[in-house]
C-alpha cells in the first residue's frame, strides 16, 4: 500500500519537526517574503528544546538554500532595533526550549541562492557545540511579515 | 474507515465525567459543571486526517464561512501545490486548536471547537491549468434553472475554502490564517459567511431550523453509515477525487415579508411538512415516510402537488444527496426587510445523477419556489481526504 509507506517515512521526517533526540526542533519555518529572492535574506524559526543535561549553544546553521547563515538577535542599537549576529551563539540551557521568532531570536539566511516561494519546503542543518548535528527536512516556506523586523538594516545591506 | 465516528473528542468525556463525579453536592456539581461547560466547546475537535476531508460528514457547526478565490494569472499548477501545503499545514494545526505557522496571533488558538475547513475547486480552474481531463465524472458547470437570479458577487469561483467552528471567534482565527496563506496565490471573489444553532440547543444532527421557520435537513443520509458513502463519497476516477465529493453550492433568499403573512396551514402544505416537529402530513415524527399516495375523504393530495417534499423526492435511491445548509443573515433594511436565507450546500457523488434531476423538478413547479430565490450559484470538486504527510489534492498538481 502506497499510503503505508508514506505513514512509516513520515514518522521519520515530520514537516518541520525532528525526531526526539538531544535537540528536538518543532516547528519550524522559513519567511518567504519580497526579500526572499535569490541573492536575497530570509530566516528560520520555531523552537529547538535542548533534551540533554547539558548546555549547549546553537553556533551555526547550514543550508542549500542561503551562502551565509547566522544566529541572530534582536537588539537595540544607537536607540533602533537592529539584527545583529549573536556573539558566541545562541544557549539552551540543559532541558530548556528557545524560541527562534521574529522580532527575537532567528536563524538568519543570507545570500539566497535561489527565490524562496511560498509553500516550498527546505532542509536545514543546524550546528551545536555540546550537541550532534541536527538536520530537519520538509521546513514550510510562509509568507509573513511582521515582528517589527527591518531588514533594509545596515547589516544585511552589507551581505546582499 | 477513519476516525469520522470520533467527532466527540477527550474533552466530551471529560465534562461528562467531571459532572457525575461530583454528584455528592448540588453545589459542587454546578460550579464543576459550569467550569467544565467553559472549556466543553474549546476541547472538541474533528479529525483532519482520514480518506475524506474534514466538515462534511459532521453535524453542523454554528458558525461558516465559504470563502472562494480566483487563482493569479502566474499561479500554475506547481503554485497550486504550494498553496496546498500551506493551507494543508494549516488545516491541520487549527483542526487540534493550535496557531498556524506565522502566527502574527497565536493567542487566539483558544481550542479547535469543532474547527473544520475543506477545500474544493470550480471548473474554471481545471480550464485555466488545462486539467480538463481530471475533471470528476458528472461534475462541471450547473445548467440555468428558471427560477434563479443569480448574482456574479455571489457565485462561480476557482477554489472553494469552506471553514466552520463552533466559536465565532475561532472561526475568525482560522479564516485569517487561511487567506492569508492563499494571498500568494489567488484573490478573493467572494465570502459567504452563516451559522446554525449553537450545540447544546437541538439534539445533535444535520437537522436544524432555517429561517422560515422548517426543520430542514430531513431525509438525509446518516452520517457514518454505508449509505452515506454511497451518496455523497466518490470511489472511482481520477486519484485525487477518491474520497472526495462534488459540492452544489446555492445561496437562497427567502422572501420573509411575504411568508410571514401566511397561516401555519399554508406554510405547511407549500412545503409537505408540520412546522412544529418537521413530520410529513402523513405522520407524526420527523423520520416518518411521507405517503406521497395518501389522500383526503375530498379526493385532496394529503401531500399536495406543488408541495416542496414531494417535487423533491428522489425517483431513486441513487438520485439522492447529502444537505448541510447554513443560515445567512446579511442586514435589515430601512423598511423592515431582513435579508435571510441559506448558504445551501448538496453534497454527492455525481451533479448529473443527483443535484441536477432533483433540481429541475423543483425549478418545474415547487410552490416554494415563490418564497425561495436562488441568488448565489457553484459547483465545486471536493478532494479526497490526506494522511500524514499528503498534501491536498497533491496528485492533481503534481
Amino acid at each position: 500500500m502506497r499510503k503505508f509507506a508514506l505513514i512509516l517515512f513520515t514518522l521519520l521526517v515530520l514537516a518541520g519537526c525532528s525526531a526526539q533526540g538531544e535537540v528536538r526542533a518543532s516547528d519550524l519555518w522559513v519567511k518567504s517574503s519580497e526579500m526572499s529572492t535569490i541573492g536575497g535574506v530570509s530566516a528560520v524559526y520555531g523552537t529547538l528544546t535542548n533534551n540533554t543535561t547539558n548546555d549547549i549553544v546553537l553556533i551555526d546553521g547550514q543550508t542549500d538554500l542561503a551562502g551565509i547563515v547566522e544566529v541572530h538577535e534582536m537588539a537595540m542599537i544607537n536607540g533602533e532595533l537592529k539584527m545583529q549576529q549573536i556573539a558566541g551563539g545562541l544557549l539552551i540551557p540543559a532541558g530548556q526550549s528557545i524560541q527562534l521568532e521574529p522580532g527575537g531570536n532567528h536563524l538568519m539566511l543570507m545570500q539566497l541562492t535561489k527565490d524562496l516561494l511560498a509553500g516550498e519546503e527546505i532542509s536545514v542543518t543546524f550546528s551545536f557545540e555540546g550537541a550532534d548535528d541536527l538536520v530537519v527536512d520538509r521546513i514550510l516556506a510562509k509568507p509573513a511579515e511582521g515582528g517589527d523586523e527591518e531588514y533594509h538594516s545596515s547589516e544585511t545591506k552589507m551581505v546582499n | 474507515m477513519v476516525s469520522r465516528r470520533g467527532f466527540l473528542g477527550s474533552g466530551a468525556a471529560v465534562a461528562v465525567s467531571g459532572v457525575i463525579g461530583v454528584a455528592g453536592g448540588a453545589y459542587a456539581a454546578s460550579a464543576v459543571g459550569a467550569q467544565n461547560l467553559e472549556t466543553f466547546a474549546a476541547k472538541r475537535e474533528l479529525s483532519f486526517r482520514g480518506n475524506h476531508q474534514m466538515g462534511i460528514e459532521a453535524d453542523l457547526q454554528s458558525v461558516t464561512n465559504f470563502i472562494a478565490f480566483d487563482i493569479k494569472e502566474t499561479t500554475d499548477r506547481a503554485a497550486m501545490l504550494r498553496f496546498m501545503s500551506l493551507i494543508t499545514d494549516d488545516i491541520d494545526r487549527l483542526s487540534r486548536g493550535k496557531p498556524v505557522l506565522a502566527d502574527p496571533a497565536p493567542e487566539l488558538a483558544i481550542g479547535a471547537a469543532r474547527f473544520s475547513a475543506y477545500v474544493g475547486f470550480g471548473p474554471s480552474l481545471f480550464e485555466k491549468l488545462g486539467l480538463e481531463s481530471q475533471m470528476p465524472t458528472g461534475f462541471g458547470r450547473l445548467p440555468a434553472f428558471k427560477v434563479d437570479r443569480l448574482q456574479d458577487q455571489y457565485s462561480s469561483g476557482d477554489v472553494l475554502i469552506h471553514i466552520s467552528a463552533d466559536d465565532p471567534v475561532v472561526l475568525a482565527h482560522g479564516t485569517r490564517g487561511l487567506v492569508r496563506d492563499a494571498m500568494p496565490f489567488a484573490s478573493v471573489r467572494w465570502v459567504q459567511s452563516g451559522f446554525a444553532h449553537t450545540p447544546g440547543i437541538i439534539p445533535p444532527g444535520i437537522t436544524h431550523r432555517n429561517l422560515m421557520g422548517q426543520v430542514d435537513g430531513t431525509a438525509n443520509p446518516t452520517l457514518g453509515t454505508d449509505d452515506f458513502d454511497k451518496v455523497v463519497w466518490i470511489e472511482d476516477g481520477p486519484a485525487w477525487i477518491q474520497g472526495g465529493t462534488l459540492l452544489a453550492y446555492r445561496r437562497i433568499a427567502m422572501q420573509l415579508d411575504t411568508w410571514d403573512q401566511l397561516g401555519t396551514p399554508s406554510k405547511e402544505e407549500a412545503v409537505g411538512r408540520k412546522l412544529s416537529n418537521g413530520a410529513p402530513l402523513t405522520g407524526d415524527r420527523e423520520s416518518d415516510i411521507p405517503d406521497l399516495a395518501a389522500r383526503h375523504p375530498n379526493g385532496l393530495s394529503v401531500i399536495p402537488e406543488f408541495a416542496h417534499i414531494r417535487r423533491a423526492a428522489p425517483v431513486s435511491q441513487d438520485e439522492r444527496i447529502f444537505r448541510r445548509p447554513f443560515s445567512y443573515e446579511a442586514g435589515i433594511s430601512s423598511a423592515g426587510s431582513v435579508d435571510v436565507g441559506l448558504l445551501w450546500t448538496a453534497y454527492q457523488r455525481n451533479l448529473d445523477n443527483q443535484f441536477i434531476p432533483i433540481q429541475r423538478r423543483l425549478d418545474e413547479f415547487d410552490l416554494l419556489n415563490k418564497w425561495t430565490v436562488p441568488i448565489g450559484s457553484a459547483e465545486f470538486a471536493i478532494a479526497g481526504g490526506v494522511s500524514q504527510g499528503e498534501v491536498i489534492a497533491g496528485a492533481l498538481f503534481s
